[in-house]
């Protein structure tokens, strides 16, 4: 038997040594762990789909500069921090000043919280479905670490912007850690962005720990171009009567992969994860949610819809998983797709595992193509086709998209959308 | 839910006792599996040429390739060179002379599935006598088969009489490179059914393994070929409601049918093979591929299965659709308790125009069982206007076992549709409440409960068998309240 093709040792040589000690440290402990790391292959159940889009040539192995012009983004109301090239750009940055809430680049942390942070990366992410994640704990350079206070509300959203400057092939490891004390509350949004043309990966990670009775929001909007590969995983862990809420919306790309990993560890926590796929062209996008319900009395509520056009790929794996102990759980999962042209594909897989036995849990997945009869009824009213088929495939997304809770993401996706659709449309 | 009666905690720590016997006889093949067993076995069934040629060929395809552990069970790794690949069929001085030598507990199964007498020696193994068999047998089935022209015959059988056929379809479906358990079974498949339907009949009857003589002892790498001519319809039963003895742990099956034009196959089968006992221990490993195609246009495949038995399952019947407006139908029922596991479902490929399938699974759980549903619907670029419905349900008995879905949805089609949903529930206090209140005990409550929850499935099956399948339920569950 062909042996698999293994992670190329050019990936394991990180750069950026400004970190404190104990995080080179660990990145060194990871990148070890690292060597002779099988890549995914059809074969690889949770990379099925995706393993022959993840083409990690060497040249990708390169540390992106960290300085470069700065990219177009999102018009900011609020606080806004700025990566570039996974490294914070601190005099583009806007930092909240509030009691109670602590935002800190990783190289700006003193050698005893470095210590205590790198004993929590990683906690919330299970290793052995989120391989990829491992990656960016051996190459970070950067980060933000976000903590929150006792009963601290952060009154404004966060912006977060990640941008990496393709000028010449590399790849970027931006992180986030946020710890969110008993009933604070922050929403952050999470944008990716990219400029030039060279081929690019971005290999994210984002962690949330909430303890008890804390209220994160998260939004999370992919527009990185069609030169960049991006490998993303985000991990939550909640204590009791937490609550969590994310919101991801994703236009394509050659690879664009998701995971998100939420445990619902304390009683009544509870979770909501959206989420919005658009691919067209030859784009792929892969999301594979996982929501563990360790303890009883947990909700779960998870609804995301894909619409995939021209020669576009779009996945989806949600998985729920309902401990024994997690008695009274109730887990709702929707799953509904677009298939706007013959030549695109949808694969989804909405999983239950359940072991305890007095719990609500459902499924639903679809997949299909606009109601023929609705289209009929706009167009005998005199409504044209394309924009028969804009209204319909917008109010296929729209009840997630308004949902969104930032009014700035909720415009530039409109944007985003809008070229999609007279592209989609644009024949009709 | 919880009952202090006597006869349920009784009943609880009921063993299932019938065990097994293993008496080596003369001329079974010493454990191992190389080229040489293979072509003794082939030469004991006295196969032409080309069909030890083919079994070879699985064989070396077979040693290639890794077992599979996706599936959602475990199970001690089975060491394929201790296991023997061929056993002559016992003679009838060794098997119980009657009844009274049975296992009174197998006897009074027996009763409470209503099974006729005569039916309960066969069951239990008693040699029954030969004239009854034959008589009763080649007089009121295989004439009447003849007569419409359907050959119904074992795989043996069909090698020497039939090759052209055989050769034509066996492995067509399910070719002998296609899984793990699917080659090693092609290699050293010991024997099974051959079912033909010629053009534009209608099979007089249901057809069954047990109207075939010998077919008890078909052996645990059973093979099973099914084709439907143009415009033909059979109906295929296998297997029985009533407890198996058998000697085999592990089972490797191969299920093939292949529809024509306008044909219809249905396919049943109600599986009770002994599970373990109440700790896990023993009971039958039962691998099994079994897939049909519906080749011609219109043509029909419908897959319905009872499953109650075996320690761990793993089981996906399937339909492959590539004739235009053919359909697929999958009705399951499967019920694990104790430590029994099952990973059943099954596969529903649309490749044809207008194609449709509906799948319609119901898991019950109890005990610190673990029942997984595993699916794929899949759509292929050419499934113009293709439509799959499916359904999956669990329902959970006790907190201590698992219920699972994994289901995979590809479509490469805009306008294919398919829908999917699954939920999982418990049986309710509210429901067993007003069952007690009326007076119903909680065993019978229950499974009143569960046959509600399985009646779509069940409507599905041959009548006789539907209120067997019903009773067999409760049988098995029995132990699981309280």
């Amino acid at each position: 038997m062909k042996s698999a093709p293994t992670l190329s040792s050019a990936f394991l040589q990180p750069a950026g040594e400004f970190l404190p000690g104990p995080l080179l440290e660990l990145r060194k402990q990871r990148g070890t762990a690292l060597v002779d790391m099988p890549l995914p292959t059809r074969k690889t159940e949770n990379w099925k789909y995706s393993s022959r889009h993840l083409k990690l040539s060497d040249e990708l192995a390169a540390s992106l500069p960290s300085s470069g012009k700065e990219g177009s983004s999102l018009a900011l109301p609020g606080y806004r921090v700025i990566f570039r090239n996974g490294v914070m750009v601190p005099e583009a940055s806007d930092f909240p000043d509030m009691n109670g809430i602590r935002i800190q680049r990783f190289c700006d942390l003193d050698d005893q919280e470095a210590a205590a942070l790198a004993e929590r990366l990683d906690n919330t992410l299970d290793s052995h479905a989120v391989q990829m994640a491992r990656l960016n704990s051996a190459r970070f350079e950067d980060g933000l670490l976000i903590q929150l206070d006792k009963e601290a509300v952060l009154d404004q959203p966060l912006f977060i912007v990640h941008e990496v400057t393709a000028s010449s092939a590399g790849s970027a490891y931006p992180r986030i850690y946020v710890d969110a004390a008993r009933h604070s509350q922050m929403t952050l949004v999470e944008e990716y962005i990219s400029s030039g043309n060279e081929p690019v990966l971005v290999n994210t990670v984002t962690e949330f720990v909430l303890a008890e009775g804390a209220q994160v929001t998260d939004v999370r909007l992919t527009l990185e171009g069609e030169n960049v590969q991006h490998i993303g995983a985000t991990g939550v862990r909640q204590a009791a009567t937490s609550r969590f809420e994310s919101h991801c919306v994703g236009f394509g790309g050659p690879l664009r992969r998701h995971d998100l990993q939420v445990r619902l560890e304390g009683e009544g926590a509870e979770c909501k994860l959206n989420g919005v796929v658009v691919t067209q062209g030859k784009q792929h996008y892969d999301n594979h949610t996982s929501i563990e319900h360790v303890a009883a009395h947990c909700d779960s509520e998870e609804t995301y819809r894909n619409i995939a056009a021209d020669e576009s790929h779009a996945i989806f794996n949600g998985r729920i998983h309902i401990h024994q102990d997690a008695q009274k759980s109730n887990a709702n999962m929707s799953n509904k797709n677009l298939l706007l042209s013959t030549g695109a594909e949808i694969d989804t897989k909405p999983e239950l595992e359940i072991y305890a036995d007095d719990v609500k849990c459902a499924h639903g997945a679809t997949i299909g193509q606009l109601d023929k009869t609705s289209l009929f009824y706009l167009v005998s009213r005199g409504i044209g086709r394309r924009e028969a088929n804009t209204l319909l495939t917008m109010a296929f997304i729209n009840e997630l998209v308004e949902q969104v809770p930032v009014e700035a993401v909720r415009d530039a996706v409109q944007l985003r959308l809008n070229d999609f659709f007279n592209q989609a449309f644009q024949e009709i | 839910m919880a009952t202090t009666d006597k006869e349920v905690s009784e009943l609880v720590k009921r063993e299932y006792e019938h065990g097994f016997v293993t008496d080596i006889e003369s001329d079974t093949f010493e454990p191992g599996l190389n080229e040489e067993i293979i072509a003794r076995l082939s030469g004991i069934k006295n196969e032409p040429e080309w069909m030890l040629e083919w079994r070879l060929k699985a064989y070396r395809r077979w040693l290639e390739m890794e077992e599979p552990d996706w599936a959602h069970v475990g199970y001690p790794k089975i060491d394929y060179n201790s296991i023997s690949y061929y056993s002559a069929p016992k003679r009838p001085e060794d098997m119980p002379q009657s009844l009274d030598e049975v296992d009174p507990e197998l006897l009074r199964t027996y009763e409470k599935l209503g099974i006729p007498l005569h039916e309960r020696e066969k069951l239990a193994g008693v040699a029954v006598d030969a004239v009854f068999d034959s008589v009763s047998v080649a007089t009121t089935f295989k004439e009447p088969l003849a007569k419409a022209g359907v050959i119904f015959c074992s795989i043996s059988e069909a090698i020497q009489d039939y090759p052209e056929l055989v050769k034509k379809y066996l492995g067509s479906v399910v070719p002998a490179g296609d899984n793990f358990f699917a080659g090693l079974n092609s290699a050293v498949f010991s024997d099974g059914t051959f079912v033909y339907v010629p053009k534009g009949v209608r099979c007089p009857m249901e057809l069954s393994t047990y109207f075939r003589i010998n077919a008890a002892n078909t052996g645990q790498f059973e093979r099973t070929l099914i084709i439907a001519e143009d415009s033909s319809y059979v109906s295929y039963l296998e297997g029985c409601t009533a407890p198996m003895r058998d000697e085999n742990q592990l089972h490797a099956a191969v299920v093939e049918l292949v529809a024509l034009d306008d044909a219809q196959i249905k396919y049943s089968t109600v599986q009770n093979w002994y599970p373990g006992d109440e700790n896990g221990k023993g009971g039958i490993f039962n691998f099994v591929t079994k897939r049909g195609a519906a080749i011609g246009k219109n043509s029909k495949i419908s897959w319905t299965q009872v499953e109650t038995g075996s320690a761990v399952t793993w089981k996906y019947p399937s339909c492959v659709l590539r004739g235009e407006n053919s359909v697929g139908e999958f009705y399951s029922v499967a019920l694990t308790n104790n430590y029994q596991q099952a990973d059943t479902g099954t596969k529903m490929i649309h490749l044809g125009k207008n194609t449709s399938s509906t799948i319609i699974s119901k898991g019950i759980s109890a005990g610190k069982s673990s029942n997984a549903y595993r699916g794929l619907v899949k759509f292929g670029p050419g499934a113009e206007g293709a439509r799959n419905f499916t359904q999956c349900d669990s329902l959970l008995i006790g907190d201590r076992c698992g219920a699972h879905t994994f289901p995979y949805i590809e479509s490469k089609n805009k306008s294919a549709i398919v829908e999917h949903e699954a939920t999982t529930s418990k049986v309710s206090d509210e429901q067993m409440f007003l069952c007690r209140q009326r007076g119903i005990d909680p065993e019978q409550a229950v499974s009143m409960i569960v046959n509600g929850f399985c009646k779509e499935v069940f409507k599905e099956l041959p009548m006789e068998f539907a209120v067997e399948a019903g009773k067999l339920l409760e049988v098995s569950l029995e132990g699981s309240v309280g």
